[in-house]
């Protein structure tokens, strides 16, 4: 997992994932727009671009804090630390990107590539050929990390523009539970 | 004010808390249907009582003032004392079910010492609440549980709850009958040599008819041969009928309504205390992600619908984002009526009510047990069988025998069948029919997802990995023709009482050797169901076994006692399906 990871210059550290991308679905790269919302609902920074560093705790299920506060124009470096004993993701987006995300990782853990505790990296070797669909599934959203049981992560965000926005992990049956926070802006 | 339909927020409860808390001890009157305390003292009467359910009357006893009794909201490590007041003419009892405690405070009497409480007199219980989530509480004296004497309890964790919800209902299912229910067992005992006085989906010649036209003679014959033999009909889904179903006491008009604001978290905390129905339940519209079974959180899993056992939990959460109302929909398997409550943004609103489903007709392979009587099969008079109407045979039941099971059986002597065929066919047929075939076909449209045991994984993890010192099986039986159901062929007062040693590593086989699922319940420990899930391996206080089906659970004994160890439907209880299971600590004279 770790030596896929430094091959990777995505926000996305989910390397096990970003592999079983076919050619033709090249990574995202760092900025581009993922899901074409990006623009709207920030984008990803250098985290020496942040003045501000906010830890957040990932736990079973939940956050802490539960949610968030920033001002439009805003870089935010998230050190994002899992102490639970099951995979989470934090993820910035809409709702609506939210309940479409969902569906994906729902997807990735009934093929396997996903479990409930982390990422399935011995996936890699397979034959991406036949997975039809699965061939556009990939888990290199700039606005979203995985982060395993004990694992510490970052992501650096710019909030753009004041919108509605969630931090949301949409492993299956998690957002359901509650693992979702309201980001706030204030002037 | 009406908390019911309002449901409660955590703040909520612990604002009450507080005033309960100020108040010292809360008596339990009618309308009053939620307690939370920090002290938690409180006084329950058990009455007669009546309830009106759509509009219709009916007598029935209530603790606390209500049907269902009053919520109990608690927290994890409290000590909770509970002073029950009998106020009838028959001696009661109040079993926490689900909860682990001392065995004296079960509440079953007869067992751990445990006395009935005679008229007049006041029990109290004292316990400390070692454990969090939904459960229940109801009589454990005759069919006092039919006639209302169930509620839930509700115990926050002492933790952070790993679910969190802006809306918190409690949902109890429940069956209803405006017979007593000794009446019910006496016609169950009578009515049940040949006429299945309750099941009203009985088969009839003209069911008959249409059988051997759809499946030749023989096979029919056979069948009804086969099922003689059971001393069962096939459509005995449920032995009991004539049932109204109830949402917190209300019947299907009456619709019980939980409000929400769109976009709000819905945790449902579902209760079946029905005495005999096994529910198929879901909410059109709204996806379920279930995050506790038996009061014990697992790993979320989303599904459409589940099937709902006499005693289990379910604490579900729904997000509904439309301003609208959705039906929450519970049929009982042998579809003889529903359960319905809605989720709305007002009072007053009402969602769509499905359409009902097929009542599923069971097939051999719901039997398991009785490959014996295939032995006698006339082999001789299958090469003459019209193969041409053989395609409406029922083959998912053939399916279901395992061809080891049938070594009398002379091959040769069906020249003409082509088993390769057969095997698709049962599929093709199961859908041109609109019917339902074998126990577990709860007709869940394709796409959608019903609830299996296998999905559930407990949020956290096997505390015990010893492999079982000791592995018991119980053989779930009966005789339907007189209504005696029993536990390895032995009445309650008849058997054998199962001993383990106390810290042992427990498997208990349940093999259901009738048509009819049980819903097995142990008392004073949860059972670790063996599932698959390896390391999580969820854990209930009831266990629902399909008919002709093995399911292994474990468990370590370590609660000293004597615990009642039950198939959960009533009457099936009543009837003598019932054990002790004793957890004795070693001595040195063993």
């Amino acid at each position: 997992m770790r030596s896929n990871t430094r091959s990777l210059t995505t926000a996305s550290l989910l390397a096990g994932i970003a592999l079983l991308s076919a050619p033709g679905f090249a990574l995202a790269g760092a900025g581009e727009p993922g899901h074409g919302h990006t623009a709207a609902i920030g984008e990803p920074a250098k985290a020496s671009a942040a003045k501000r560093v906010v830890q957040v705790e990932l736990g079973d299920n939940y956050y802490k804090p539960e949610s968030l506060s920033v001002k439009a124009g805003e870089t935010v470096r998230f050190v994002l630390k899992n102490k639970g004993d099951f995979l989470h993701e934090f993820n910035i987006g809409t709702a609506t990107m939210h309940a479409a995300h969902q569906k994906e990782m729902a997807m990735m853990v009934e093929h396997g590539m996903l479990t409930p505790t982390g990422i399935n990296t011995s996936m890699s070797g397979m034959d991406h050929s036949k997975m039809g669909g699965m061939a556009e599934m990939k888990h290199d959203d700039p606005n979203s990390v995985l982060v395993g049981p004990g694992e510490t992560k970052e992501l650096t965000w710019k909030f753009t523009k004041e919108t509605a926005l969630e931090f949301a992990c949409n492993m299956p049956g998690h957002y359901e539970s509650g693992m979702v926070g309201k980001v706030a802006f204030t002037r | 004010m009406n908390t019911a339909s309002r449901g409660l927020s955590r703040r909520d409860a612990l604002k009450l808390a507080v005033m309960a808390g100020l108040a010292g001890v809360v008596t339990a009157y009618p309308e009053r249907r939620t307690f939370a305390a920090t002290q938690q003292t409180l006084d329950l009467a058990v009455e007669r009582s009546r309830l009106t359910i759509d509009g219709a009357t009916s007598r029935g006893i209530a603790i606390g003032g209500s049907i269902p009794a009053p919520t109990l909201r608690w927290r994890e490590g409290q000590e909770v004392v509970v002073h029950v007041t009998n106020k009838l003419d028959e001696p009661t009892s109040i079993h926490w079910h689900g909860l682990l405690l001392l065995g004296v405070m079960d509440g079953a009497p007869g067992f751990n010492g445990y006395q009935p409480i005679m008229p007049g007199e006041t029990y109290t219980y004292r316990f400390q609440l070692r454990q969090a989530g939904t459960y229940w509480y109801h009589s454990h004296s005759a069919g006092q549980e039919q006639e209302g004497m169930y509620g839930a309890i509700v115990i926050e964790p002492a933790e952070r709850d790993p679910v969190r919800a802006d809306r918190d209902y409690v949902v109890v299912l429940s069956d209803h009958t405006p017979e007593r229910p000794d009446a019910v067992l006496r016609k169950l005992k009578l009515g049940s040599v040949s006429e299945g006085y309750y099941n009203r989906g009985k088969r009839t010649l003209f069911d008959f008819f249409q059988d051997v036209d759809r499946d030749g003679f023989d096979a029919t014959v056979r069948n009804r041969l086969d099922w003689g033999d059971m001393l069962m009909e096939p459509t005995d889904l449920a032995d009991v009928t004539g049932y109204s179903f109830l949402v917190n006491g209300k019947g299907p008009q009456d619709n019980w309504t939980a409000l929400f604001n769109p976009g709000e978290r819905v945790r449902l905390r579902i209760i079946n205390a029905s005495a005999m129905t096994i529910f198929d339940l879901r909410i059109p519209g709204l996806p379920i992600t279930v995050v506790a079974a038996d009061g014990q959180n697992v790993v979320p899993v989303k599904v459409d619908e589940f099937r709902f056992g006499v005693g289990e939990t379910y604490d579900v959460l729904v997000l509904p984002q439309e301003d609208k109302a959705f039906t929450l929909f519970a049929e009982p398997i042998d579809r003889t009526g529903f359960a319905r409550a809605t989720l709305a943004p007002r009072e007053g609103m009402s969602g769509d009510v499905p359409a009902r489903r097929p009542r599923t007709v069971l097939t051999m392979a719901d039997m398991g047990m009785d490959h014996g009587s295939m032995a006698g099969m006339d082999h001789g008079s299958m090469a003459g069988m019209d193969h041409g109407s053989m395609k409406g045979m029922d083959h998912s039941a053939m399916m279901g025998m395992g061809t080891g099971s049938m070594p009398g059986m002379d091959h040769s002597a069906m020249p003409g069948m082509n088993h390769g065929a057969m095997a698709g066919m049962d599929q093709g047929m199961a859908k041109a029919s609109d019917r339902a075939l074998g126990w577990a076909d709860a007709a869940t449209p394709p796409g959608t997802k019903a609830l299996s045991y296998t999905d559930l994984k407990a949020f956290s993890k096997t505390r015990d990995l010893r492999e079982p010192a000791q592995e018991i099986v119980v053989r779930l039986t009966g005789m339907m023709s007189r209504y005696i159901w029993t536990l390895n062929g032995a009445k309650f007062d008849q058997g054998t009482p199962i001993r383990v040693a106390y810290g042992d590593r427990i498997r208990i086989r349940f093999v259901n050797e009738t048509m009819m699922a049980h819903p097995m319940h142990l008392h004073g420990m949860f059972v670790e169901l063996e599932n698959g899930q390896k390391d999580r391996l969820p854990r209930k206080h009831v266990v629902l076994v399909p008919p002709g089906q093995t399911t292994s659970v474990q468990l370590t004994a370590d609660e000293p006692g004597e615990w009642p160890f039950h198939c959960h439907l009533l009457y099936h209880m009543a009837s003598g399906m019932m054990t002790r299971f004793i957890v004795e600590r070693r001595t040195a004279s063993l």
